[in-house]
């Protein structure tokens, strides 16, 4: 440590002093926390936080006290299909009141946008008819003032008795529609008829067919291919469905819902399995694509207006929904935009070749053989949900 | 020495087995000449060193026989054999970096063992060689260390146990000393020396120390601006340059230039450009000197000096001291002739009575000491 | 010789020695703690929760989650005769977002790796600031548009299969199967790989490449025993952010991948936003791509930085 020698007497004055500088450091080190005390502390302090039962509510839809909005200014969620901008433009006439519109393409996110904080930001809002169940389920909804509507009179009985909301009492119903098959008339000749043309012409149509990307669908049109109900609940008659989707799965592209349009369009499918608003749109577009609704019966689906609990204008709300049952708008929204109205008084006002058209208004025989998908009971959903799972995770 | 070297060492002037021949060999970067048409044999078991200052082209001398640079015309032959086309992972040759260019991820017992494992030699074949390797350099306990925790002294010997463990014809070193302090590199001259001498190997080295040149060196090739000066052994070399580079890169010496006035036995006479007269000896450089222009050099040590004047007939001046520089085991005396040169004297110190300034002083040499060289081009 | 002053006059003198650091890191710290520690913590707490849906209070109760992830989906028949449907769909789907992720990984790498090495050490000096830029541009369009790119180029009536049957070779049925992803992918994340590669390959000391064939190695042999192991940092890095990047792409399979492309990244979508709305099971999935990440970061931090490590 130190030497005693005198002539060592440097090295021993210098010894000492990296000994008080040394403990000078145990006493005050520059760093007092080390790196595994901070992990340590960290790691236990966050699991803590984890673990606590704080007890808070998910994704709770949290009611806005008095946030009215702007008087002129509508907000609306809806599909694309449904709107253009001469329909904006002559409800702004009519009524002064400003409409901005956003756009979904799946009713999956459409809830999930809303639950995720956008409640409170939309008057009115459009999903499909099952959508409505699962808003209802969440108390998403208002309900609707029938005083405050004029013209639901003109909407077809088979719309006003909705499975998913009782008495209709929080949705106006803006269109109606099937699912069936859209197809390259240059490819496909004879035009298929039924669903099982799928799985006979399995080989031909190995890669260049969709489905849609929707369980209770593509399962209820399975069913009915094998004669079974669209909503069946009998586990013998799922499996065998979901058996006979295993047979055609390697011949098929891809489960979508929309994105076959430009694939089908440009050649690469030659069939897809979609809704009727998105077929007869592209069969306009293009005489070569045909839409053709199975004849053993498919699934009748509509889209409904609501107005959310939170709605920042209500008053706007009910406007455009008188606006929308106006049988001269119905009707020319109709004839533009191609999707078929529940309207009567609209119907009647539609020119020959729209009425007659049959892969917008199907003839009775095919709806006498087609249902509404309807909301099961937990066990049954569970078991296609599983279904659906295996099937398009291999 | 062992027999072994003793045996390499052998050579008679006749049957002279050169290890590495440069022929005319030139190299041209970006159109510049860097080596201009060389010339070079190297002797079995030699220490050759190449000696020049910065950019004069030994370094890239040695690449050329190393095998990374292609000569742009000439040819390089090694024991015999032409190896212009070949590449250096067939030449056999090893080097020692500057760098020491040591695997940063690979231990020291992998490093050395890194050329014999490429012939795939067997396992206790190889541990033995590099066993008995690191020994050698002294670097027996550090095997399992990487070089990065290696002092500079320590990576250079790893360097050269990896180099020598090959067994190659000729071991390049390229500058091995330069990054050493000057105890440290003293100690590494003394270990070369030895290897050397031990494992009777060529040495080629490049160098711009010329003191380690000299001690370490049979013969030294003195290069400048591409070009090779002069051939020698390192007496030959300071008692006889051939050219004013020579005379003046190796040692101090004091120049003058002047013109040959007139010969007489063995020896010319001639005139300085400040009008000084000097009888010189010519250098056997080869180059007649019969007439024109001359370099006289004469070395420091060889210079006499005292109070009083001398009696000669020849290179007798007078001068005054002008500055004195001691450097505790002899003394550097600048001296200023009338003819305005100023003369660097060099003399043992031998007593603490040292010449103050401004003393007139009287110098002489002799003839045999003053030399008299071709003006080259320089 | 004055001595150093005693500890306790120090402290008294100047502000606590930890505040400093505290307020370095504190704008990065809270950003990060805000935006980063705590979501996940949330994640952590809805993955214990089994089942929970939106709307339901979270208590966290238990690892049901983790464990439905290892299990077969079990379906038992009505009757007897009938065998059960097992399938043991979520280790299916890791399996599968494992391969793409490693597959991908070895391609840029395989092809990364002569590019890299081209421009670090090949190319003259002055081109290579050129060909980095040139490499590195598609990164600058939108990862999106650089998909719907390739199923142009992929698609069967594309414009691969034109010049294919052009030429008179028959054509080939990618897109909407896994090679079109390995592809995408591929395309995606080689610059990444190009870039951190070229960075490693710079530093290459072209001396001990000399050094090896002065040993008698080969090209070949050096490049082995020489290149690679000095070059393996930039290769770890490069191949671990290949890796974590291509684990979470959730783009590239849903375009190109078709019917059978099921990734971890979409079946943790279909959990929150599809129709099963079981958020607890998605937050189960996405801890697992936490504790992928996170052991591929401790291996990247291990192996990544030896050059530092040595020094």
């Amino acid at each position: 440590m130190s030497s005693t020698a005198n002539d060592g007497s440097i090295t021993g004055i210098r010894s000492q002093v990296s000994d008080r500088r040394h403990t000078a450091i145990l006493h005050h080190s520059p760093n007092p926390l080390s790196r595994r005390q901070f992990l340590q502390t960290a790691i236990a302090g966050s699991s803590g936080l984890a673990l606590s039962g704080c007890g808070w509510t998910l994704a709770e839809v949290r009611p806005v006290q008095g946030k009215t909005g702007a008087a002129n200014e509508l907000y609306i969620y809806t599909w694309s299909n449904y709107i253009d901008a001469d329909l904006l433009r002559e409800f702004t006439a009519q009524t002064g009141i400003r409409v901005i519109a956003d756009t979904f393409d799946a009713n999956e996110m459409m809830l999930a946008t809303l639950q995720a904080g956008k409640g409170a930001a939309y008057s009115i809002v459009y999903p499909s008819d099952y959508s409505v169940a699962k808003m209802l389920e969440l108390k998403l909804l208002k309900e609707l003032e029938e005083s405050k509507i004029a013209g639901l009179e003109n909407i077809l009985p088979k719309f006003r008795a909705s499975v998913h909301d009782p008495g209709n009492r929080h949705h106006v119903p803006i269109s109606w529609g099937t699912t069936g098959l859209i197809y390259n008339s240059d490819k496909i000749n004879p035009p298929p008829e039924d669903w099982d043309y799928l799985w006979k012409n399995q080989e031909k149509l190995s890669g260049r067919i969709t489905l849609l990307n929707d369980t209770r669908e593509v399962f209820g049109a399975t069913l009915r291919s094998l004669g079974y109900s669209y909503n069946s609940t009998n586990p013998n008659e799922i499996r065998e469905a979901f058996e006979k989707l295993k047979v055609l799965k390697p011949a098929i592209a891809s489960f979508t819902t929309d994105a076959w349009r430009d694939q089908l369009l440009a050649g690469d499918l030659v069939m897809a399995m979609g809704f009727s608003i998105d077929g007869v749109l592209v069969a306009q577009q293009n005489p070569k694509i045909k839409y053709v609704v199975p004849k053993s019966g498919t699934s009748l689906w509509s889209d409904a207006m609501v107005i959310p609990k939170n709605a920042p204008n209500q008053d706007a709300a009910y406007a455009w929904i008188n606006y929308m049952l106006q049988p001269a708008v119905a009707s020319q929204v109709t004839e533009r935009l191609f999707f078929a109205t529940p309207n009567k008084a609209a119907f009647d006002q539609l020119p020959a070749p729209v009425r007659n058209n049959e892969a917008l208004f199907p003839p009775d025989s095919i709806l006498q053989n087609s249902q509404g998908i309807v909301p099961l009971p937990r066990a049954a959903e569970a078991l296609y949900e599983k279904y659906w799972t295996i099937l398009t995770s291999s | 020495m062992s027999q072994a070297a003793i045996e390499n060492r052998t050579f008679t002037t006749a049957d002279t087995e050169f290890d590495v021949e440069l022929r005319k060999v030139s190299k041209i970067y970006n159109h510049e000449p860097v080596v201009r048409g060389i010339d070079l044999t190297i002797r079995r078991g030699e220490f050759f060193s190449i000696l020049g200052p910065s950019g004069c082209g030994k370094t890239t001398t040695l690449r050329l026989v190393a095998g990374f640079e292609t000569p742009s015309s000439g040819e390089v032959l090694i024991r015999g054999q032409s190896v212009n086309r070949v590449p250096p992972y067939r030449r056999p040759v090893n080097t020692v970096f500057q760098s020491y260019a040591l695997f940063s991820h690979l231990t020291v017992w992998e490093n050395v063992a890194f050329g014999l494992r490429l012939k795939k030699q067997n396992k206790a074949e190889v541990q033995s060689q590099v066993d008995q390797a690191l020994k050698l350099v002294k670097m027996d306990g550090f095997a399992k260390r990487f070089p990065t925790q290696l002092s500079g002294g320590q990576q250079q010997r790893v360097a050269l146990a990896r180099a020598l463990i090959n067994r190659p014809a000729v071991l390049l070193l390229d500058e091995p000393l330069g990054a050493l302090d000057l105890k440290l590199r003293k100690e590494m001259q003394v270990e070369l020396s030895t290897l050397h001498q031990e494992l009777g190997l060529t040495f080629v080295m490049v160098t711009h120390d010329q003191e380690e040149a000299m001690s370490l060196s049979d013969r030294i090739a003195v290069m400048n601006q591409g070009n090779i000066e002069q051939i020698d052994s390192p007496e030959r070399i300071y008692e006889h340059p051939k050219t004013p580079f020579v005379a003046d890169f190796i040692g101090d010496t004091n120049l003058f230039y002047g013109k040959i006035e007139g010969f007489s036995a063995n020896a010319l006479w001639l005139i300085t450009d400040n009008g000084l007269k000097m009888k010189a000896k010519p250098s056997n450089s080869g180059d007649s000197l019969t007439s024109g222009s001359v370099v006289v050099s004469v070395r420091p040590e060889k210079i006499r000096i005292s109070r009083s004047p001398f009696e000669h007939e020849a290179n007798a001046f007078e001068g005054r001291l002008r500055t004195v520089m001691y450097l505790g085991t002899h003394v550097h005396y600048g001296v200023e002739l009338a003819s305005g040169d100023r003369l660097t004297v060099m003399q043992p110190c031998l007593s603490d009575d040292l010449p103050g300034e401004d003393t007139p002083l009287y110098l002489l040499w002799d003839v045999n000491d003053c030399l008299a060289l071709p003006m080259t081009g320089q | 010789m004055t001595s150093p002053p005693a500890p306790s006059e120090t402290s008294s003198k100047s502000l606590p020695q930890w505040l400093e650091p505290i307020a370095l890191l504190a704008p990065a710290g809270i950003w990060l703690g805000l935006l980063l520690v705590i979501p996940t913590l949330l994640i952590f707490q809805l993955s214990l929760v089994p089942g929970i849906r939106p709307g339901q209070v979270v208590n966290p109760s238990g690892l049901e989650n983790y464990l439905q992830i290892f299990q077969a989906i079990e379906i038992k028949p009505a009757t007897a005769t009938e065998p059960a449907v097992t399938s043991f769909v979520y280790l299916k789907v890791i399996w599968r977002s494992l391969s793409f992720a490693i597959g991908t990984t070895f391609m840029c790498l395989l092809l990364g790796f002569p590019v890299a090495y081209f421009i670090a050490i090949t190319a003259p000096k002055n081109w290579r600031n050129l060909l980095l830029v040139g490499f590195v541009l598609p990164l600058w369009t939108s990862s999106l548009l650089r998909s719907y790119a390739w199923i142009t180029i992929l698609r069967p009536t594309g414009v691969l299969n034109s010049i294919l049957t052009a030429v008179g070779l028959p054509a080939l049925n990618l897109l909407n199967r896994p090679p079109a992803v390995y592809i995408g992918m591929t395309y995606s994340l080689l610059p990444y790989m190009v870039l951190i590669l070229y960075a490693s390959l710079e530093k290459l000391d072209r001396r001990l490449l000399e050094a090896a064939a002065d040993l008698g190695a080969t090209p070949i042999q050096a490049f082995w025993k020489v290149t690679v192991p000095q070059v393996l940092p930039g290769i770890a890095a490069g191949s671990l952010l290949v890796f974590i990047t291509s684990i979470g792409d959730f783009v590239d399979p849903e375009l190109l991948g078709g019917a059978s492309s099921m990734t971890l990244a979409r079946l943790i979508y279909n959990q929150f936003l599809g129709a099963s709305q079981n958020w607890g099971f998605g937050s189960a999935l996405s801890m697992i791509v936490v504790l992928a990440v996170s052991i591929s970061i401790a291996l990247l931090l291990k192996y990544g930085d030896r050059s530092s490590a040595n020094l």
